[in-house]
C-alpha cells in the first residue's frame, strides 16, 4: 500500500501526545472532566470516565528516561521498560504473554528522552485480569537473566539493522551532532558500542531506583465507574512501598553557534538524507501554541512552505518538514527530507532559501487564519479514544501542566496576531546558526558538503554509534 | 442507470464470542446514486468532525507492463488542479477549511481520504466532485509529480532492503498475473509513461460508477446525500475498467531468489499462494495467521525469536484482495544467523500445525485477539471508514464486517489444519533470501 505522503511526514510535534473526545463544537474545545488522586505511597493517579466504548485504556509514567541511563549504558532505560512483562515473581514471560494474548489486551512500554511509559487497554469485561497483569509488570518484575541477556542480543543487533534505513537513524545522528555531551545528545535507545556494556544488574538497579509509586503517574481512561475504579487502583497499587527516586539533572542545552556539519557516508545510498536545524524548545515554553502556528505554515503540513518548494513546486522529494520536538528542556528543532544524489545541492539550497525567506517575508494575515483553521479542523480526532486520553493527562502531568493546555488551546490560537508572528520567528526559528547533517553517498556528494559550513566532518555509517 | 436505491440499517453488533458483554450500536445507512455510485455512512458524534474516503476499484493489477505503476501515479494527480480548483488549490483550500488528506493505492483499489471538522462538508463535496468531473493534465505539473513518485520509489523500495526484497518475492511468484509488479511501478515505467497514458487512465478507472463513498463522523445520511445529489450525481457514468482475467497459473514447483547488497542483515522471506478474499478459505487463514503469528505468545515468535533466538523478528499474513494473493512470512536472521536456519524453523513450525491441531486454548486466544482487534479499528471515524469500506469494495458488502464475528466463530480447528496442508507446501512457495554484501571498496581490499 503506497500513501500520497507519510504517516512521518504528518507528525506535527507540538501538543505531541493526546486524549479524547471532547470537544462540542469545532468554536470551543472541552477536556472531559478527570479526577486526580495521590495515592498515600506517593503514587498519582488520574481517572477520567469516558463511557462511550466497552474498554478501559491504562497509561503510565514513570519519571526517568534515557537522559537517566548512566553514561556508557545508553540503552538501560528501554530496556527496563521492554523487560517489565518479560517476567514477574509468579509469572514467566511465556505465562504473562499467554494470558495477555488471550484476552485479546494490550501491554507496552518503552522509554523517551525524558520518562519511560506504557499503555495497556483491555476489554471492560476483561478488566480484573488486565489489571493484574499491569500491576504485575509494574511492580513485580523479576528481569530473568535469560531474558535480560535475550532483549540485549536482539537490541544490539536492531541498532546495526536501523543502519540500513538511513531515514530511521538520521535523528539519532542529528541529536549527537547538535547536543554533544548534552544526555539528549545520548541515543535514547543505546547503540551498537552502549547496549554490550549493559548488565543485568544496570536494569535491576535501574528498576529500583526509579520505578517508585512517587515517581510515577497512572492514568486510566474509559468505561468505568470513578469511584470504584478508585477504589480498585488504590487496592491494587497501594501496596507498592515508596522510595525518594533521585532527581534528573539536566542542564538548559545551548544552541549552536555558527554553522558546522556532518557527513555519514553511506556508500549504497541513493538518496541523501539530511537534517538542518538547531536547538529549539522545552514543552513547557509560553510561546509553544504560536510556534506550532508558524512551524504548520513552515514545514507541519502538506502545503508548507517547505514541502510546497521542495515537493510540489520542484519534485526535488517526496516530502519536507519542520518540527520542533518538545521535553522537560529544549529538544531540537530541525528541517528534515531527502533528495536523490545529484539533487543534494538542489534541495539544500531550495531549504536554505525557505528559511530566510520566512525570516525576511513572514507570514501574511491568510496565511495565518488558514493554520489556525488547520489545527483546529485537526486537533480533535487526537483527542478522540480512551487511549489517547489516558495517554495526554499523563503527559500533562509530567510537565506540569493541566486541562487548562487543551482547554484553552483555541482561545489561545485565536488570540495570536502578526505581531506574535514576527517575534516568534525571529525569536525561535535560527537562520544563521545552523547544524547539519548528511547521510548520503560521500563519494558523490562530498564537495557539495563542503559548502554549507566551515566546520566539517565525516564519519562511516559502519562506525559503531552515532 | 441504476434506480435509486436507499435504505437504512441500525446494526447491533454482537460479539457472540466471549469478547464484550455490551451491544455496539453503529448507526449505519447507504445511498445509491443515479450515477452509480454508492454511499455509506455512519452517523458519530463524538467529535464535530468527519472521515470520508471514496474507494475506486482501480489499482495497479488493472495496469499493463510498460505503464506499472500508472495508478498509484494517477492517485498523484488528483491533487494537482482540476477545473475549479487549479493546480495547488485543492490542497490549500482544504487546510484553510481545517481539513487534511492523503491517499492510497493497493494492487486493486485507490483510495482518497479526507479528515475535515464539519463546518468543511460542503467544500469537501465540491473539491471532490471538481476532481472527479473535471481533472486537468498540465505536462508542467505531470513532470515535476514524476520526480515525487521517483523519489518516493527510491525511499519505499531502493532504500529500503525490506522494500527490495518483497518487490522482488512478488516479481518471482507470479508469472502471469498482474500482481507480479509493484503498485509504485518499476523505475524505468515512471520514467517512461505519457500524458495520453494517464488521461486513459483516468476514463477508465474513475466513473462514479466504479467508486464507494463512505462517511463516518458527524453527518446526517440526508445531509449527506443531499450533497451527493448537488455535487457528485451531475456526473456521468461510464464503463469500469476491464475484467482482469488473466489467472495466474498454479505453481509447480519451489522457487527460490537471492538479492545481493550491501546490508548490514540478512533478510528471508517467502510466499504462498492463497485464495481471494471472497474464498471460504479466508477466514481460516486469517484465524491460523494470528495462532502463528499475533502477540509474543504466537507460535513464530515463540520459537524464533524467543526460544531459538535466531531471529530479531518474524511476521506473516495476507490481506484482502480480489484475487489470489500471497500469504508473505518474513524474517530477519540475528547477526551471525545463517539464513537457512530461520527457514528451516519456519518450516518445522509450519508442519507442526499440519501434523497436529492446535490447542483449543490456541483457538479461542486467536478469536479473541481477531475479535479485540477488530474493536480496535472501530474506535475512530477514521478507523471505522476505512473498515466500512474495505468490507464494502472485497466482499461486495459491508454488512459482511457485522458476520465477521461468527465467521470467525465457526473456523473449526481441523480448518485450520486444512489450510495450513493446502496451501503451505514446498511446490506452492517462493523463497526471497537478501544477502548482505560488503561495499565495493571493501571488497577490493579484501582481494
Amino acid at each position: 500500500m503506497l500513501k500520497r505522503f507519510s504517516i512521518l511526514f504528518l507528525v506535527v510535534v507540538l501538543m505531541s501526545s493526546s486524549a479524547s473526545a471532547f470537544a462540542t463544537t469545532v468554536e470551543g474545545l472541552k477536556l472531559p472532566p478527570y479526577k486526580k488522586v495521590k495515592l498515600k505511597n506517593g503514587l498519582t493517579v488520574l481517572l477520567m470516565e469516558q463511557r462511550e466504548i466497552p474498554i478501559v485504556s491504562f497509561s503510565f509514567i514513570v519519571k526517568a528516561g534515557s537522559t537517566a541511563d548512566p553514561a556508557g549504558k545508553e540503552g538501560v532505560a528501554g530496556l527496563t521498560a521492554t523487560l517489565i512483562r518479560k517476567g514477574t515473581k509468579t509469572r514467566t514471560a511465556d505465562q504473562l504473554s499467554a494470558e495477555l494474548d488471550f484476552i485479546g489486551g494490550q501491554l507496552f512500554a518503552g522509554s523517551d528522552y525524558d520518562y519511560s511509559s506504557g499503555r495497556a487497554e483491555f476489554l471492560k469485561k476483561d478488566l480484573a485480569k488486565g489489571l493484574d497483569l499491569l500491576t504485575d509488570a509494574l511492580l513485580n518484575p523479576t528481569f530473568p537473566a535469560e531474558e535480560v541477556s535475550k532483549l540485549l542480543k536482539q537490541s544490539i543487533d536492531g541498532a546495526k539493522s536501523a543502519k540500513d534505513q538511513a531515514g530511521r537513524v538520521i535523528g539519532e545522528y542529528f541529536a549527537a551532532y547538535l547536543y554533544g555531551s548534552h544526555p539528549y545528545g545520548r541515543p535514547s535507545d543505546g547503540d551498537e558500542k552502549s547496549l554490550p556494556n549493559i548488565s543485568r544488574e544496570d536494569i535491576t538497579k535501574f528498576y529500583e531506583t526509579y520505578y517508585t509509586p512517587s515517581n510515577t503517574i497512572l492514568a486510566v481512561a474509559g468505561d468505568f465507574a470513578t469511584a470504584e475504579m478508585e477504589k480498585l487502583l488504590t487496592e491494587k497499587f497501594g501496596v507498592w512501598t515508596d522510595k525518594k527516586a533521585p532527581a534528573i539533572n539536566l542542564s538548559a542545552p545551548t544552541a549552536f553557534t555558527g554553522k558546522k556539519l556532518l557527513l555519514v557516508d553511506k556508500p549504497d545510498s541513493t538518496q541523501t538524507y539530511f537534517e538542518i536545524g538547531n536547538i529549539g524548545v522545552a514543552r513547557t515554553n509560553a510561546d509553544r501554541v504560536y510556534i506550532n502556528v508558524i512551524n504548520t505554515l513552515f514545514g507541519g503540513r502538506f502545503t508548507s512552505m517547505l514541502n510546497d518548494a521542495l515537493r510540489v513546486s520542484s519534485g526535488l522529494t517526496y516530502g519536507a518538514r519542520s518540527g520542533f520536538s518538545q521535553r522537560k528542556a529544549a529538544g531540537p528543532f530541525a528541517i528534515s527530507t531527502y533528495t536523490r544524489n545529484e539533487t543534494t545541492e538542489k534541495a539544500i539550497d531550495l531549504a536554505l532559501e525557505i528559511l530566510k525567506r520566512l525570516h525576511e517575508k513572514g507570514v501574511s494575515e491568510a496565511d495565518l487564519k488558514s493554520a489556525k483553521n488547520y489545527i483546529k479542523g485537526q486537533y480533535p480526532p487526537r483527542i478522540e479514544t480512551s487511549d489517547q486520553q489516558a495517554a495526554l493527562i499523563a503527559e500533562l502531568e509530567f510537565y506540569g501542566l493541566d486541562e487548562r493546555d487543551i482547554n484553552e488551546y483555541y482561545s489561545r490560537i485565536d488570540a495570536m496576531t502578526q505581531a506574535d508572528a514576527e517575534r516568534v520567528i525571529k525569536q525561535y526559528f535560527p537562520l544563521d546558526n545552523l547544524v547539519f547533517v548528511l547521510i548520503g553517498k560521500a563519494s558523490e556528494i562530498e564537495t557539495v558538503a563542503r559548502k554549507y559550513a566551515p566546520k566539517f566532518e565525516t564519519k562511516s555509517i559502519n562506525q559503531p554509534g552515532f | 442507470m441504476k434506480p435509486i436505491k436507499s435504505f437504512v440499517l441500525v446494526v447491533a453488533l454482537l460479539f457472540s464470542a466471549a469478547v464484550v458483554a455490551e451491544a455496539q450500536q453503529f448507526q449505519i445507512k447507504t445511498h445509491t446514486l443515479k450515477n452509480g455510485m454508492k454511499i455509506v455512512v455512519e452517523e458519530d458524534h463524538s467529535i464535530p468532525n468527519v472521515a470520508l474516503y471514496i474507494f475506486y476499484r482501480i489499482g495497479s493489477r488493472n495496469e499493463r507492463p510498460g505503464t506499472t505503476g500508472l495508478s498509484h501515479f494517477f492517485e498523484h494527480m488528483m491533487f494537482n488542479g482540476a477545473k475549479k480548483y487549479g493546480p495547488k488549490e485543492f490542497d490549500r483550500v482544504m487546510e484553510a477549511a481545517g481539513g487534511s488528506n492523503n491517499a492510497y493505492t493497493s494492487r486493486d483499489l485507490t483510495v482518497y481520504q479526507d479528515w475535515f471538522p464539519r463546518t468543511a462538508l460542503d467544500l469537501i463535496f465540491d473539491l471532490e466532485a471538481d476532481r472527479i468531473r473535471d481533472l486537468s493534465f498540465d505536462p508542467k505539473v505531470i513532470e515535476s509529480e514524476r520526480g515525487v513518485v521517483a523519489s518516493e520509489r527510491r525511499s519505499s523500495v531502493d532504500a529500503s532492503n525490506f522494500g527490495i526484497l518483497f518487490e522482488q518475492l512478488y516479481a518471482a511468484a507470479y508469472t502471469a498475473h498482474p500482481y507480479q509488479w509493484p503498485v509504485v511501478g518499476w523505475m524505468v515505467d515512471i520514467e517512461n509513461w505519457k500524458l495520453e497514458d494517464l488521461k486513459r487512465h483516468f476514463e477508465m478507472g474513475y466513473s462514479p460508477s466504479n467508486a464507494t463513498m463512505v462517511v463516518s463522523g458527524d453527518v446526517s445520511l440526508e445531509e449527506i446525500v443531499k450533497l451527493a445529489e448537488k455535487y457528485i450525481e451531475p456526473i456521468t457514468p461510464h464503463d469500469p475498467p476491464a475484467k482482469v482475467t488473466t489467472k495466474e497459473p498454479e505453481q509447480l514447483g519451489e522457487r527460490r531468489i537471492t538479492v545481493r547488497k550491501f546490508a548490514q542483515l540478512p533478510i528471508l522471506m517467502m510466499g504462498y499462494h492463497v485464495p481471494a478474499t471472497t474464498d471460504a478459505d479466508y477466514y481460516p487463514l486469517q484465524v491460523l495467521q494470528t495462532v502463528l503469528f499475533s502477540g509474543q505468545s504466537s507460535r513464530m515468535y515463540q520459537r524464533l525469536v524467543d526460544k531459538d533466538q535466531i531471529a530479531l523478528f518474524v511476521n506473516g499474513g495476507g490481506g484482502m484482495t480480489f484475487d489470489p494473493t500471497l500469504f508473505t512470512i518474513s524474517a530477519q536472521p540475528k547477526a551471525g544467523v545463517q539464513p537457512e536456519a530461520v527457514e528451516k524453523a519456519i518450516y518445522e513450525e509450519l508442519d507442526k500445525v499440519k501434523a497436529t491441531a492446535v490447542t483449543d486454548q490456541e483457538l479461542e486466544k486467536a478469536k479473541n485477539i481477531l475479535l479485540a482487534n477488530f474493536y480496535r479499528q472501530m474506535k475512530t471515524i477514521s478507523g471505522k471508514a476505512n473498515t466500512l469500506g474495505s468490507y464494502e469494495v472485497f466482499f461486495g458488502d459491508y454488512k459482511k464486517l457485522f458476520t465477521a464475528a461468527d465467521d470467525y466463530k465457526k473456523v473449526g480447528k481441523e480448518d485450520l489444519q486444512r489450510v495450513a496442508k493446502k496451501y503451505f507446501t514446498e511446490k506452492n512457495r517462493t523463497v526471497a533470501t537478501l544477502i548482505p554484501e560488503k561495499p565495493a571498496a571493501e571488497q577490493k581490499a579484501e582481494k
